[in-house]
């Protein structure tokens, strides 16, 4: 009676590569991020125009009061919206470090 | 301005009366300038308020001019008299720069109440999710 030899093991398949997820949290991130940065860009416009204004309204080369009042309360709602938008994102990554299993 | 629009707008309204003010304050000024009759007399400003070119509120496009004809006074004793007595006032009526005054003034005051409520409700809008 005769054995019948063992046949050599067949080549192990590699891993097939791994597909990356679609970034929904990159993508999002970095919108959030640019308009983070833009409306930091708008208020600091914002406010070098009060400040020009300022200058002016100090040195008497002021042709308009009101334009200068105005640029004031538009840096000053300006700033009252980037922080608004600034606490509300860092509570949001609060609330997400206090997660617990 | 990409954000506060309104204020803006109502930024470019207040600019607007106030030069309308200023040809109101120019037109008074100069109501009772006397000329020879050989020389032209003051003439009225109108300001030409028309829409703004970026499409956000007002501006003014020019000003415009009155008569230099005036009215030929008969004021003998007016040392720019001409040999028939006269001098040439400017046509300025004033009881007609005092209504463009008031109305001016009210144009002025309406753009910087926009402001004022405009800032209110941005504010507002501000307040959303607060006590959330």
């Amino acid at each position: 009676m005769t054995i019948a030899p063992i046949g050599a093991i067949g080549p192990v398949a590699g891993p097939t590569a791994i597909t990356p997820t679609s970034g929904t949290a990159g993508s999002s991130g970095g919108d959030f991020a640019s308009a983070l940065a833009g409306g930091l860009d708008n208020l600091q416009g914002l406010q070098n125009k009060s400040d020009d204004l300022a200058v002016k309204a100090a040195t008497g080369s002021l042709t308009d009061v009101h334009d200068y009042m105005i640029a004031s309360t538009e840096a000053s709602l300006a700033t009252q919206l980037t922080t608004a938008v600034t606490n509300k994102a860092v509570a949001a990554f609060n609330e997400i470090m206090r997660m617990q299993a | 301005m990409p954000i506060f629009d309104s204020i803006g707008i109502a930024s470019t309204g207040a600019t607007t009366y106030r030069k309308w003010l200023d040809a109101v304050s120019d037109n008074i000024a100069n109501m009772n300038d006397a000329v020879s009759t050989s020389a032209a007399a003051f003439q009225q400003r109108y300001v030409i308020a028309q829409p703004a070119a970026d499409g956000n509120g007002v501006q003014v496009g020019g000003i415009a001019l009155g008569s230099a004809t005036g009215r030929v006074v008969y004021e003998p004793n007016n040392p720019l008299a001409d040999k028939d007595g006269n001098v040439r006032y400017p046509d300025i009526d004033l009881s007609d720069q005092m209504g463009q005054l008031i109305m001016a003034q009210r144009g002025y005051q309406a753009n910087l109440s926009v402001v004022d409520r405009a800032k209110d409700a941005y504010q507002a809008a501000l307040q959303l999710g607060r006590n959330a």
